[in-house]
């Protein structure tokens, strides 16, 4: 029985080694150091956010983008009023509006990170649009897209390239 | 305090600072561009103003700033052919029999073609519209691409609308307060002051009223020495309604242009990748019974309280009607965005080919990529 524990204790040390491994190699990559992955620990696969210089994010698990506004576009916005969103099965290619967001009295348009079909819409947004300013990176995503080039992810910035982008907007 | 130095006292600041980017881009730079857009006299209506707005905003392959000005036909469109209301069998027969025809010449049979109501991209008109009323006077609804509140607008709207390219202005930061504050700044602020010292100054030289010259009994309305100068009386009631020496000030109040604590025009935005919109529609006059299409918002400005639409807003009329005019304003709003933009005039006929050569024409724009849309009540 001891040898077992000790056998099943090794394992998921070195599982939980080897993650540790994984993420501080993936983090100091230069070749990957604009795209800082977003490890998962509890799932099987990475969900990798990236973010666009127009504020939006998108959340790549497998071949599908969750798409919305960040929180920075939220809180420069100001109250939002109203979400326009697509349909589902509506096609975009990357940097195409899909739809807008409206606050004060400006209607902003939102961009495709990248392109793809809508494969689902967060209804919520119809009655609750103040759910983008209380929690816009969370539970007020805009879309969700099956994603046709996932080449065009290297073009997105990071998570450190886009906090740069947004101290460099704010000042 | 006169007048003038009330608002010389508050405007200085905005004077300053545009003042101040105007030199400094001035020092370092040519201003920066703008094509200029005048539609008056176009006789361009509503859908067909927003249309090509949101056109060159969305389009316009030399990705310019805009500023456009115009008074516009509510209803009566020009170019764009789209049916407008009534929409039930019922009241296109009462139209069809009836004879009545409006002063500017429209055939009303009783559908009131004297304003449109334009409703903001979010607008639900369940809630912002007297819907039975407005349907049955067949009033023509639209809802426009941006964003904000709804508007009645009329042949005296006064319409504004600056198109700003973030390469082109990268100290306005693209979100709703800094553009508004921006168009006060560089616009607006030195627009209405200008206009307010024209008033001052009329009344200083004039403080009675008009002047006319008479010429043995007939006034022939010319100077030069011929004839005695007589300053006409104005009726009591004409001088109570129009002739103010107390025009509260100009400023942003909130999220709206106010003289005072009264608003005088909607404004909104529209927000792109590369820049932004930003129009208004001037209050110099309107019709009560057309503003009562409209209910009490239940998201409205803190400093709105509980009053109506007639006590809310003001007609400039009240204040500039007497010494001046619609055009007047125009003249003093184009030359405020002079001293911040090099100017370039651009005819219709520029605009209408951007049409034809990415849509093939404004028609086609309309029916397809617009978002400017008719709501059938």
């Amino acid at each position: 029985p001891n040898s077992t524990i000790t056998m099943a204790s090794a394992s998921i040390m070195l599982a939980n080694a080897t993650k540790r491994s994984m993420f501080q190699a993936l983090r100091s990559s230069s070749r990957l150091s604009s795209a800082v992955p977003s490890p998962s620990f509890g799932s099987a696969r990475f969900v990798t956010t990236y973010y666009t210089p127009a504020h939006e994010y998108c959340k790549v698990d497998g071949n599908v983008a969750t798409v919305g506004i960040t929180d920075f576009a939220q809180a420069a916005l100001g109250d939002i009023v109203f979400v326009d969103l697509p349909e589902p099965d509506d096609e975009f290619e990357a940097k195409e509006s899909f739809g807008s967001v409206e606050s004060v009295k400006a209607a902003s348009d939102v961009y495709a990170p990248v392109s793809g079909k809508v494969l689902e819409v967060n209804e919520t947004l119809t009655d609750e649009p103040a759910l983008v300013n209380t929690s816009a990176e969370d539970e007020a995503w805009f879309i969700k897209l099956e994603i046709s080039d996932e080449s065009e992810l290297s073009g997105l910035m990071g998570a450190d390239a886009y906090k740069e982008h947004c101290e460099k907007e704010a000042h | 305090m006169g007048f003038a130095s009330r608002l010389g006292q508050r405007l200085v600041q905005h004077r300053a600072a545009a003042r101040h980017f105007s030199n400094t881009l001035h020092a370092a730079q040519d201003l920066p561009k703008l094509s200029w857009l005048d539609l008056r006299g176009t006789g361009l209506s509503a859908a067909e103003r927003l249309a090509i707005e949101e056109l060159l905003l969305r389009h316009d392959p030399l990705e310019r700033c805009w500023g456009i000005i115009g008074l516009h036909e509510p209803t009566q469109n020009k170019i764009l052919d789209f049916a407008l209301p009534p929409y039930d069998w019922n009241t296109q027969r009462k139209i069809a029999t009836s004879q009545l025809v409006d002063e500017f010449g429209h055939h009303t049979g009783g559908v009131n073609q004297s304003c449109t109501i334009i409703l903001g991209i979010g607008g639900k008109p369940e809630k912002l519209i007297n819907i039975d009323a407005a349907r049955d006077d067949g009033v023509l609804v639209l809802r426009r691409f941006s964003g904000g509140g709804t508007v009645v607008v009329d042949h005296s709207s006064m319409w504004t609308t600056f198109i700003g390219r973030n390469s082109i202005l990268p100290h306005v930061k693209p979100f709703p307060r800094e553009i508004m504050q921006w168009s006060v700044d560089a616009v607006f602020g030195s627009a209405f002051q200008s206009w307010g010292k024209e008033m001052e100054d009329s009344r200083s030289s004039n403080p009675k009223g008009k002047q006319t010259l008479v010429f043995k009994g007939k006034s022939c309305g010319l100077s030069g020495g011929v004839g005695e100068s007589l300053i006409l009386p104005s009726s009591a009631d004409e001088t109570q309604q129009m002739h103010s020496t107390d025009t509260p000030l100009f400023h942003l109040k909130e999220n709206d242009y106010v003289l005072g604590e009264r608003k005088i025009g909607g404004n909104a935005q529209a927000i792109v990748k590369d820049g932004w919109i930003h129009h208004t529609s001037f209050l110099y006059d309107f019709v009560d019974t057309n503003m009562e299409y409209l209910t009490l918002p239940d998201k409205r400005p803190d400093y709105r309280g509980n009053r109506s639409h007639n006590e809310f807003l003001v007609r400039l009329k009240e204040h500039y009607g007497e010494r001046s005019n619609k055009n007047a304003f125009f003249e003093h709003v184009k030359k405020g965005v002079n001293e911040s933009f090099e100017m370039e005039e651009v005819s219709l006929n520029d605009v209408l080919t951007i049409a034809e050569d990415q849509f093939g024409g404004l028609q086609e724009w309309w029916d397809t990529k617009c978002r400017t849309k008719v709501v059938k009540l």
